[in-house]
């Protein structure tokens, strides 16, 4: 039931051209029944008693009636369209602004094929059902119940009898709707899964080629492909037990108004004439007798989807702006009051705690796993943290609206994501406003000025999707680009010149020197000569914070810091 | 070719015509006997609903006047056995056709997806990945009422129309004759029609592609939208794509609707027309009242057939703008393909040569510029060189991931064009600077290389990368699972991942395209340790940063604009002092300037 609340609400501004609409079916309806009694007519009055002047006003009255039903099935055709559509256009539009609220614990769990799944295959069953089974069933049902009224009028018992086996079909519908949902959320199912796979096998393409697992991945294919196949075919068993039966019963109508029909007429309770009427109204309820079971199976089909679509739409996002949240332009005082932070009972940070003021530089390293990525994700509240506070500028970042909030950071993540979009749109996707000028600047800052003005179309380059084409350095450098043009108070760079030669890295440091003299920076990286210049060097070990200071002073300290140091000094045995 | 991204549309380069119809009618042959099966079945039912209304008559006309009740019991018990034939029908019919219209969705679906399997990085690389998935699933689904209930009806009306046509004619040929006076009209409206209709549904299937290649590049970069606060800017950017693909469906729709009032309008005036004939021609040439109220009783019969048939013609139409997408998609040729006669490579030595070889991703911009080295099995060549030179080109082409314009690649003697694919690669094990990780276990990720392997096998690769700890410290151990975006796995643990994947295929010939950026130091110090071990016996190419890595390499490439500039152990190019040595002197200093 909630699915068609969910509808309903969806349809309020359409509500208007929708009832309009239906309006329109019933008055079709009714001209659809002037045609046959003209008709009669013309062969009565015309051909019979060859009154061959009423010939020319019969068949104008016909033909006008039809093409006046023919603009107003094409009208009301329309207009169901354009309400379908409107409430599939904001169906669409809702799903994609929770799929924007959600929280990384959600992306961290679901697969990208799944909810690719329910904006597509989902929202068209409900277009299907808002564009089509909607109207049919008022259609069917005003036909009925018209033809009924009528029937009772003229004889009231054969009406009752006739309408006798309306239960069967009445116990067959509702069997069918409990039984076919299962099939529908089967089907479903199995298509996210189909979704899964393929959108997959697209992004990991260059793995599989790599070590040649086509085979594979056409067995992990063919596997769900024939599992939709048997899901569909397993949906078709069910109907395939009641449709056919339905349709039959809805024939059935026929022996019983000719037999209970003939029997009263011999018995004289109605006339020939009646039963004769009575017979050519019968097409008008058997019709929406046979259809009620294809309406069901297309209704519950939409039930099904909507449901998706629903749980989906209901997900509360954990990470959500409180009530009076407050969004201002941040100094950049971070500090960490002994944060404690775990997925699920898995600890990952324990007890942190650590101040950094505008200007300095926060520099955190450590093996890898021990945290470091999670630790800083802790400041743009991508995750909340469990025990302790983070604070910005003195306030508790819950306090701060969420966006608001990350629009004063500027990340670069390790796990760089580019676009299928231009360089210039990538480096200004922080900032979309930004001119040609602030995107160049930052590109010269990150070091990639230089090659990317040697691709031929340069900053209207574009790029494919994940940044496929680009190698690990110049991604790094355009994601780099993007977080600088942001000109945010905190900046986050996780692991950003990794991938850069140490000559290129050493320039980049240099232009952001000063870039970051009033900000608050964090750096997270594994070479010593990206992390000597911190104020602050935080050495983090199985979520735990074991060393800190400058870079001389955790030298002197002669722990895990200073045997990194040696390590890599031991590249240079001179 | 240039690189499409979500907003722009594709260019339709295979144009539709008839053969390709037929080519979908060809994914039906295996099942003609059964539709030709179910046609008569169809058939059948339609004529004993005819058989249902003689009896109506029979009983009205005859019985009941008679008042014949037990004759009436007996036409009762006719009509019930027509029924229950037509429940047995319906049921074999609803039960044949979905088999047969899943099938061949099956059987498409297959085909597109085994094809794509074979087209190179280029084809995944220039264009968004949501428009390539759009392909293979939503559009292949679109087709499914087509090809189960569309055919059958197909089939069905025509027959009928078939059958009443050659009754009318034989009733009378005048008055049939002005019945089918509406036809051309219908034919010429259609005609007219056919162009926008196919124009509006084609706009329709290319704003689809856009909008899920959109949605689904939002979703796979959801992280960076957030980090980014940028939820504002690309709900505009949706809302536009959701608006463009809403109205591009409500002019299609309003192209389509029309067909059927201008059936319905052309099937009365048509009705009309013989009442005028009839009156006119009445008691000429064997028009009597009987034959002009047959005929106007019949003209819908004869209608309603046409009727289902612009119905289908409007589905087909519109399945059409997604059947040439799928085509062209199965159509698009493998750049890189097994060449005819290409043979099994056998157990690679390892021996690598690149003979005067010239390659560029796109014409004018030449990457590799006449390269010539040559490996011997077993060595370590370690290329170096600023970002952008070609370093992973030439790993890439080793794999003949690309093919090269000119000159050749050699392994073991042999032009990697003159061996299949699959036994060239599967001897090889590249660890890629993007590190993918499919949904699944751990261990699943691990044996992605090597499906047989047991693992022990697989934990002793893990262990040779130092990954043991790590993924014995996660809760599940190896069999935690993970999905594609890699979880809450850090960029280091993924690459350790897919470094223990790229070993356990046990290749002849292992890359290593900056395999270890993300890797802490002590990690890397340990792994080094073990490394050289692994790289016994195996040809590698190690692209890297760090120079520890490089400088115990058996030969080192400094690439520099698509050409090798120096080349030769470590000491040799000390020695030259030149690029190379410029590169390692100022590392130096770089850390020294603590």
């Amino acid at each position: 039931m909630r699915e068609f609340k969910w509808v309903w609400g969806l349809m309020r501004k359409y509500r208007g051209i929708f009832f309009a609409a239906l309006g329109l079916v019933f008055v079709h309806g009714l001209l659809s029944m002037i045609n046959a009694p003209v008709q009669g007519k013309i062969v009565d009055e015309v051909i019979i008693n060859g009154q061959i002047e009423k010939l020319l006003t019969l068949v104008l009255i016909m033909i006008g009636s039809t093409v006046l039903r023919a603009i107003l099935r094409y009208t009301y055709l329309n207009m169901f369209e354009h309400v379908s559509q409107n409430v599939v256009y904001n169906a669409r539009r809702d799903v994609f602004r929770k799929v924007q609220e959600l929280d990384f614990d959600f992306f961290d769990r679901t697969k990208t094929g799944d909810i690719m799944a329910r904006m597509t295959g989902d929202l068209e069953a409900v277009r299907h059902f808002t564009a089509y089974v909607m109207y049919s069933i008022f259609q069917h049902a005003v036909t009925f119940i018209l033809v009924i009224t009528f029937l009772f009028a003229i004889n009231t018992t054969f009406t009752l009898i006739l309408l006798a086996i309306t239960p069967i079909t009445g116990i067959l519908a509702v069997r069918l709707t409990s039984k076919v949902k299962p099939a529908f959320s089967a089907i479903r199912e199995q298509f996210s899964r189909l979704n899964s796979v393929v959108q997959e096998n697209i992004s990991g393409n260059r793995v599989v080629k790599a070590f040649a697992q086509e085979d594979y991945e056409i067995y992990k294919f063919s596997r769900e492909n024939a599992g939709f196949k048997e899901c569909n075919i397993q949906a078709a068993k069910i109907w395939e037990r009641y449709l056919p039966v339905m349709d039959s019963v809805a024939g059935l109508l026929t022996v019983i108004a000719i037999l209970a029909g003939g029997i009263m007429v011999i018995t004289k309770n109605i006339t020939l004439g009646e039963l004769v009427t009575f017979n050519s109204f019968l097409w008008a309820l058997n019709n929406p007798m046979r259809m009620i079971g294809w309406l069901v199976n297309d209704t519950q089909r939409f039930a099904t989807s909507a449901e998706k679509v629903m749980m989906l739409l209901n997900r509360e996002p954990r990470i959500k702006s409180k009530d009076g949240a407050v969004a201002e332009k941040l100094e950049g005082r971070v500090e960490f009051r002994n944060v404690c932070f775990g997925y699920g009972k898995e600890p990952v940070l324990k007890d942190i705690s650590f101040c950094a003021y505008p200007g300095q530089t926060v520099a955190v390293v450590g093996p890898t796993g021990s945290g470091k990525s999670t630790l800083v994700s802790l400041i743009s509240r991508f995750y909340d943290c469990t025990h302790g506070t983070v604070l910005i500028d003195d306030r508790d970042i819950k306090d701060y609206d969420v966006r608001a909030l990350r629009a004063n950071i500027a990340v670069a993540m390790q796990d760089i994501f580019l676009f299928s979009e231009t360089i210039e749109g990538n480096i200004a996707y922080g900032a979309p406003d930004v001119s040609v000028e602030k995107v160049q600047w930052a590109a010269e800052m990150a070091g990639a000025h230089d090659f990317i003005t040697e691709f031929p179309e340069d900053y209207d380059t574009i790029i494919g999707e994940r940044g496929v084409g680009l190698s690990g350095g110049q991604k790094q450098r355009i994601a780099l680009a993007r977080a600088l043009v942001m000109k945010a108070p905190i900046i986050i760079l996780d692991d950003t010149t990794s991938s850069v030669d140490i000559e290129t890295e050493h320039r980049i440091q240099q232009n952001l020197k000063n870039f970051c003299k009033n900000r608050t920076t964090f750096i997270i990286a594994h070479r010593i000569s990206s992390v000597k210049h911190a104020d602050l060097i935080l050495v983090l070990e199985n979520g735990e914070i074991v060393e800190r200071g400058t870079h001389s002073e955790l030298l002197s300290l002669k722990g895990r810091y200073y045997s990194t140091f040696v390590n890599q000094y031991g590249d240079f045995d001179k | 070719m240039a690189r499409n991204k979500f907003d722009i549309d594709e260019e339709l380069e295979a144009r539709f015509d008839a053969k390709q119809l037929r080519r979908l009618l060809g994914y039906l042959k295996p099942y003609r006997g059964k539709v030709a099966f179910t046609v008569v079945l169809m058939i059948t039912t339609s004529l004993l609903s005819l058989l249902g209304a003689y009896l109506v008559k029979v009983a009205i006309d005859d019985m009941i006047p008679a008042g014949n009740i037990g004759g009436m019991f007996i036409l009762a018990l006719i009509f019930i056995a027509t029924l229950v034939f037509n429940t047995i029908c319906m049921k074999y019919r609803i039960r044949t056709m979905s088999n047969i219209g899943q099938s061949i969705i099956y059987n498409i679906r297959e085909d597109i997806f085994r094809h794509i399997q074979q087209l190179p990085f280029a084809y995944y690389d220039s264009r968004p990945h949501g428009k390539i998935l759009v392909r293979v699933v939503n559009y292949v689904n679109s087709l499914s009422d087509l090809l189960s209930n569309g055919l059958i009806n197909l089939i069905t009306d025509l027959f009928t129309l078939a059958a009443i046509i050659c009754f009318l004619l034989i009733m009378n040929v005048k008055l049939a004759l002005v019945c089918f006076t509406g036809l051309p009209v219908l034919v010429t409206v259609t005609f007219l029609l056919k162009n926008a209709q196919r124009k509006a549904w084609q706009k329709v299937s290319r704003k689809l592609s856009n909008m899920n290649a959109y949605i689904h590049e939002s979703i796979c970069g959801i992280k960076v939208t957030q980090s980014f606060a940028r939820e504002d800017e690309n709900m505009e950017i949706f809302l536009g794509q959701n608006d463009e693909y809403r109205k591009a469906w409500i002019s299609a729709v309003r192209i389509q609707f029309l067909l059927w009032p201008t059936i319905d309008i052309i099937a009365v005036a048509s009705a009309c027309a013989i009442f005028f004939a009839g009156v006119h021609w009445l008691g000429t040439g064997g028009i009597t009242v009987g034959v002009i109220l047959t005929f106007t009783s019949s003209v819908w019969r004869f209608w309603e057939p046409i009727a289902n048939l612009g119905n289908f013609y409007n589905s087909i139409v519109n399945a059409v703008a997604y059947l040439e997408r799928i085509f062209e998609t199965i159509d698009e040729k493998p750049a890189v393909a097994d060449l005819p006669g290409a043979v099994q490579m056998p157990q690679i030595n390892g021996a690598v040569e690149f003979r005067d070889v010239v390659f560029c991703y796109e014409k004018d911009e030449v990457i590799l510029d006449h390269v010539s080295f040559s490996v011997k099995p077993g060595e370590t060549v370690a290329l170096v060189g600023p970002t952008g030179a070609g370093k992973s080109t030439i790993v890439n082409l080793v794999s003949r991931f690309y093919d090269v314009q000119e000159g050749s690649v050699m392994v073991d003697g042999r032009d990697v064009r003159s061996v299949t694919l699959e036994s060239l690669r599967k001897q090889m094990g590249i660890m890629l600077q993007d590190t993918f990780i499919f949904s699944g276990t751990i261990m699943d990720n691990i044996k992605y290389s090597r499906l047989d392997a047991t693992d022990e096998e697989a934990i002793a690769a893990a262990r040779a990368v130092m990954a043991h700890d790590f993924i014995m410290s996660l809760p599940d151990g190896y069999k935690t699972e993970v999905n594609e975006r890699g979880s809450r796995l850090s960029v280091g643990q993924r690459q350790l991942i897919s470094f223990a994947r790229a070993l356990l295929a046990d290749p002849r010939i292992l890359v290593l395209d900056e395999a270890t950026s993300s890797i802490d130091t002590k990690t890397e110090m340990a792994l080094q340790a073990g490394l050289q071990r692994l790289l016994k016996g195996r040809t590698s190419f190690i692209i890297a940063h760090r120079l520890s890595t490089i400088k115990t390499a058996d030969k080192i490439m400094y690439i520099d604009n698509g050409k090798i500039v120096e080349q030769g152990s470590h000491e040799e190019l000390m020695a030259k002092k030149g690029a190379y040595y410029k590169l390692y002197t100022a590392q130096y200093q770089l850390l020294e300037a603590v």
